[in-house]
C-alpha cells in the first residue's frame, strides 16, 4: 500500500488534533462554573441593580449582616447591632481585624464612607441600594463612633430597615477615594471571600478565593443568554450550575445522567391585578371590579394548580396573600377552583350573563417574555375568565419598552398580569408593595382603609406577637377583598451538575460559598 | 481618484448623522428608558430622580443635539449601564466580531467559488442539481436554528467543538501581546467553527448561486467562444477568460457582505454566547443604553461606508471600463 500525504493535509490534521486537545475542557476540581442568563454591567456597589449582577457582587463584597437561605439575618462583618429607642439610629459593632482585598484595614470609618458615598447625589448612582434601600429606610447619614462602631441614622422608625441594610455592599475608603467612578465600576476592591480575577465583558467573570467561606478556589460566572445553549453546556459537563432553565428542558437535563434540575418555589408573587383607579373604573369592566364581591368571585374562576402543573411543570399551592410562606396568615386557605361558585357570586353581585352569554367585557394587559411561560399562563387565565362569562380583550405587549412604563405609571389594566419580587425574611417586606395608597408599587390603586390605616399599628407594635396579630388581620382583608387575583409563587429552575453538591435558594440568590464537590 | 475619495467621505458624514437620528428616534419610540434603570420597587419620586440623573428629563431635541455636539468632538458619551465610555466598550467587543465575520467569509468564499464553478460547468447534471438544492436550503434555514442544531450535534452529541464562548486572538494581538495571540490561535479557530459556519452558510449559499449564474452568463459570451475556437484548453478558458469576468458581481456582493455580516451576527452571537458587538448591541437596545447603541451603530455605519468605497475602488481596478462619476477614471 502506498501512503501519500500532502503537506496541507498534514498541517490540517495537526491543527485539528491540537485544537481537539485544547478544547472542550471540563471544569477543574478547584473551579466551579456557573452559567447565567444575563450579562452583568458593573461592579460599582451603588449601581448594581440586576439579580445576576448582585449574585456575583455578593461574593466580592460582604455586608454587615447577611441573609441565610432560610430568611434569617446573621452577623457577617458586624457582630452586634443596637437600635435606639426611637428606632432611628442603628449602631453596628464590627468584628476586629477586618481587611479589604488590597490589605487595607476595614474600620467603622470605611462603613460610614460606603453609606454616605452611595447616598451622595453627586455620584448619581441609580442602583438598588440608593434607588430602593435608602429611600425605603429614609437614610439620613452614617458616622463612625470609633474604630469599630458605626451609627446609621434613618428618618423614622421602620421595622424592616435592618433587613434592608444588609443589602449594602461594604468596601474600604482609600481604594475608592483613589479611583474615579469609571475605574470603580470595573475594579472592585471588596471585603468578601472572593476577589475579581478577570472580567471579559459579555463573556465571563472569574473570582478567586482570598478567605473563608468558600469551597472552591475559583468561581467562573459565564454569561450564556440562550437557554438551550446553557442546557447544552450543563449536559456537556462544561458548566456546573445554570439558572433560568426553561420547563421544556427539564426532562432533557434530568434524563442526561450528568445533571439534574432543582425546582424551588421562588419568592416572586405572580398575580392578576385589578386596577381600581377612577380612570379605569370608567373603562368597560372597570366598574365591575370595583365591587369586592366580583373580585372574590373571579378568584374561584381560575384553576391555579392546573396552570402550575400543565404550564410550569410543577405542583404548586395557590397563594393566599401577597406574603411568601411561611410568613403569611396561617389560618388562610387558598381559593379553590370552583367555576359554578364563581358564576353564582357574579350573579349575586348583579353581573348576570346577557343574551350573548357575556357578563361584561374587560381588558387584560400583560407583558411577554419576562416570567416563566408567561404568555401561555395569561392565555389560560383569560380562557378561565371567559368560561365564567367575561369577554376578555387580551393585550400582550413587549415587556421592557411598552408594558413596564405602563405599569410604573400605574396605568395597566383594568386587569393586568404581573410578578413582583418578595422575600423570606419578613412579611412586612412583602407587604410594603402596598405601603401607601400612592406607593409606586401599588399598581392597583387599592385604598381599603382596613389595610392602609393599620400601618402605624404595624410600625408601633410593642412586641412581635402584637405585630403578628395586626399583620394577620391585614392579610385577611387582602385575601377577602384585596386587589390581586391570587395565583402562585413563581417556581425557579436551576440545573446542577452531578459532580456538585449545592442547594438552590428560594430568593433567587445564587450563593456558591457552601457548594462543594460530591 | 483622491478627490473622489474625499467627496465620498464627506458624503458619509451626512449618512452617519442620518443613521444616528434614525437610531435615536427608534430608541425613543421604544418608550421611556428610565424604568430600566430603577428597581422594580422604586417610587415615582425615585424614578423621577433617576430620569434627571440620566438626562432623560430634557426635551428630545435637546438630548439629540447634545449627543451630536458631543459626537462632533469625538465624544460618544458614557454607557448608561456600564458607566464607561461607550465607544471604548464597543471597540472592546469589535475584534471578536471581526474574527467571526472573517472566519465566516473565508468559509463561505472558499466553498462558494468551487461549488459555483462546479455547478456552472456541469449545468443540468446531478452535480448542478445537488449544489443548487444545497444553496436554496442554505438560504432558507435560519441561522439561529442551524446554530442550535450544530450545538446539539457537534457540540453535545459528537463533542467535537466547543458549545459556546470564544478565545480571543485579535484582542491580544492589537494590544501587542503577540505570544498570547498566537498561543490562542488554535483555540480561537476551534471556537469559531460552529458559529462561523452558522453565520457563513447563508453567504455560502448565496455566493454559490451568484458564482454559478455569473459564470454561466460569461460562458455564453462571444469572447469565450472565440477563446475556445482558438483551441485554448477548457481550463485556461475558464480561469483566464470566464472567471475573471464572472468576478465582478461577486466582488460587489462580497465587499458589502462583510459589513452586512459584521452587523448581522446578533442572533448567532447570542446563541453561541459569543461576546461580540452584535450581542453587545442587542443587550444595549434592550437596556435602552442609547450612548452605547449610538456608538455601535456609528462604528458599523463607518465600516460599511469604508467597505463600500473599497468595493468601488476594487471594481474600478477589475473592470477598466468603469469610470468614477466626475473623475478621470
Amino acid at each position: 500500500m502506498k501512503l501519500r500525504m500532502h503537506m496541507p493535509r498534514v498541517a490540517a490534521a495537526g491543527l485539528l488534533g491540537a485544537i481537539a486537545l485544547t478544547g472542550c475542557a471540563e471544569p477543574l476540581e478547584d473551579t466551579i462554573v456557573v452559567g447565567l442568563s444575563a450579562d452583568i454591567t458593573t461592579f460599582e456597589p451603588g449601581m448594581i441593580s440586576s439579580r445576576d449582577n448582585a449574585n456575583i457582587a455578593r461574593h466580592i463584597f460582604a455586608s454587615l449582616f447577611t441573609l441565610t437561605a432560610e430568611g434569617e439575618h446573621v452577623p457577617e462583618l458586624a457582630h452586634t447591632l443596637e437600635i435606639s429607642d426611637d428606632g432611628t439610629s442603628y449602631v453596628y459593632t464590627l468584628n476586629e481585624g477586618l481587611t479589604c482585598h488590597d490589605g487595607e484595614p476595614l474600620t467603622a470609618e470605611d462603613v460610614a464612607y460606603v453609606f454616605n458615598r452611595i447616598a451622595d447625589p453627586a455620584n448619581r448612582f441609580t442602583g438598588n441600594t440608593p434607588g430602593f434601600v435608602f429611600t425605603s429606610i429614609g437614610f439620613v447619614n452614617a458616622e463612625a463612633l470609633d474604630d469599630l462602631r458605626v451609627r446609621v441614622d434613618i428618618a423614622q422608625k421602620n421595622p424592616i430597615a435592618f433587613g434592608l441594610m444588609t443589602e449594602v455592599y461594604i468596601h474600604c475608603k482609600d481604594a475608592y477615594e483613589a479611583m474615579t467612578l469609571d475605574e470603580a465600576a470595573s475594579n472592585p476592591v471588596g471585603s468578601g471571600s472572593y476577589r475579581l480575577a478577570s472580567w471579559t465583558r459579555g463573556s465571563e467573570v472569574v473570582l478567586e478565593k482570598v478567605r473563608e467561606p468558600g469551597n472552591f478556589q475559583r468561581i467562573a460566572w459565564r454569561i450564556i443568554p440562550e437557554a438551550s445553549t446553557r442546557t447544552a453546556e450543563l449536559i456537556a459537563g462544561n458548566v456546573d450550575i445554570i439558572t433560568n432553565v426553561v420547563p421544556e428542558q427539564v426532562e432533557a437535563i434530568d434524563g442526561s445522567g450528568r445533571a439534574e434540575v432543582q425546582v424551588v418555589s421562588g419568592t416572586r408573587r405572580m398575580y392578576l391585578g385589578f386596577n381600581l383607579s377612577d380612570e379605569h373604573a370608567r373603562m368597560p369592566g372597570g366598574d365591575a371590579i370595583q365591587d369586592p364581591r366580583v373580585r372574590r368571585a373571579l378568584q374561584y374562576a381560575v384553576d391555579v394548580p392546573t396552570i402550575c402543573r400543565q404550564l410550569l411543570s410543577v405542583e404548586c399551592e395557590r397563594a393566599t396573600s401577597l406574603v411568601n410562606p411561611p410568613n403569611g396568615n396561617a389560618s388562610l386557605t387558598p381559593y379553590p377552583y370552583d367555576p359554578e361558585r364563581a358564576e353564582r357570586l357574579l350573579d349575586e353581585a348583579g353581573w348576570r350573563r346577557g343574551a350573548n352569554g357575556t357578563r361584561f367585557s374587560i381588558r387584560l394587559q400583560a407583558g411577554q417574555g419576562r416570567y416563566v411561560n408567561d404568555v401561555n399562563v395569561v392565555l389560560a387565565i383569560a380562557q378561565y375568565l371567559e368560561d365564567v362569562g367575561l369577554d376578555i380583550d387580551l393585550e400582550l405587549m413587549e415587556w421592557a419598552s411598552v408594558y413596564t412604563p405602563l405599569l410604573r405609571e400605574r396605568q395597566a389594566g383594568p386587569l393586568f398580569f404581573l410578578g413582583t419580587g418578595g422575600g423570606l425574611w419578613s412579611p412586612i417586606y412583602d407587604m410594603t408593595d402596598l405601603a401607601q395608597v400612592g406607593s409606586g408599587t401599588n399598581y392597583t390603586h387599592w385604598d381599603d382603609p382596613r389595610w392602609f390605616d393599620r400601618w402605624p399599628d404595624v410600625v408601633n407594635a410593642e412586641t412581635p406577637e402584637a405585630r403578628r396579630v395586626v399583620l394577620d388581620e391585614m392579610l385577611q382583608v387582602f385575601h377577602d377583598d384585596g386587589p390581586w387575583l391570587l395565583l402562585y409563587f413563581q417556581p425557579d429552575f436551576y440545573g446542577v451538575s452531578n459532580r456538585i453538591a449545592w442547594q438552590a435558594r428560594r430568593d433567587e440568590h445564587v450563593e456558591i460559598f457552601e457548594a462543594r464537590l460530591k | 481618484m483622491g478627490a473622489y475619495v474625499v467627496r465620498r467621505l464627506l458624503q458619509s458624514v451626512v449618512v452617519v448623522i442620518g443613521v444616528t437620528l434614525v437610531t435615536f428616534l427608534a430608541l425613543q419610540a421604544g418608550g421611556d428608558p428610565t424604568y430600566l434603570f430603577v428597581s422594580e420597587r422604586a417610587s415615582l419620586e425615585e424614578i423621577e430622580a433617576t430620569r434627571r440623573a440620566l438626562g432623560f428629563d430634557r426635551p428630545l431635541h435637546v438630548q439629540y443635539l447634545s449627543f451630536v455636539g458631543d459626537l462632533a468632538r469625538g465624544d460618544f458619551g458614557q454607557s448608561l449601564s456600564y458607566r464607561q465610555p461607550a465607544m471604548e466598550i464597543v471597540l472592546e467587543a469589535l475584534p471578536a466580531t471581526v474574527e467571526l465575520t472573517v472566519f465566516a467569509m473565508v468559509f463561505a468564499l472558499l466553498l462558494a467559488i468551487p461549488l459555483g464553478v462546479l455547478a456552472a460547468i456541469h449545468r443540468g447534471t446531478a452535480w448542478d442539481g445537488s449544489i443548487t438544492t444545497f444553496s436554496m436550503l442554505g438560504q432558507s434555514i435560519p441561522s439561529f436554528w442551524m446554530g442550535i442544531m450544530m450545538i446539539l450535534f457537534f457540540g453535545l452529541y459528537m463533542r467535537l467543538f466547543p458549545i459556546s464562548g470564544n478565545v480571543p486572538f485579535l484582542a491580544p494581538l492589537l494590544s501587542g501581546d503577540v505570544v498570547t495571540a498566537f498561543t490562542n490561535l488554535p483555540r480561537t479557530i476551534f471556537h469559531l467553527v460552529l458559529p462561523g459556519i452558522a453565520v457563513g452558510t447563508y453567504s455560502l449559499a448565496r455566493n454559490t448561486r451568484l458564482v454559478r449564474s455569473s459564470l454561466l452568463e460569461v460562458l455564453e459570451q462571444d469572447y469565450v467562444r472565440t477563446a475556445r475556437s482558438k483551441g485554448l484548453r477548457e481550463r485556461r478558458v475558464l480561469i483566464h477568460h470566464a472567471l475573471r469576468n464572472a468576478w465582478l458581481p461577486v466582488v460587489t456582493i462580497v465587499g458589502l457582505e462583510f459589513g452586512f455580516l459584521l452587523g448581522g451576527v446578533v442572533v448567532v452571537e447570542t446563541v453561541f454566547s459569543y461576546p461580540g458587538i452584535g450581542r453587545l448591541l442587542f443587550a444595549a437596545i434592550n437596556q435602552r443604553d442609547i450612548p452605547l447603541v449610538q456608538a455601535g451603530v456609528v462604528l458599523l455605519a463607518g465600516i460599511f461606508i469604508v467597505l463600500n468605497l473599497v468595493v468601488d475602488l476594487v471594481y474600478l481596478r477589475l473592470d477598466p471600463r468603469v469610470k468614477l462619476a466626475g473623475g478621470r477614471g
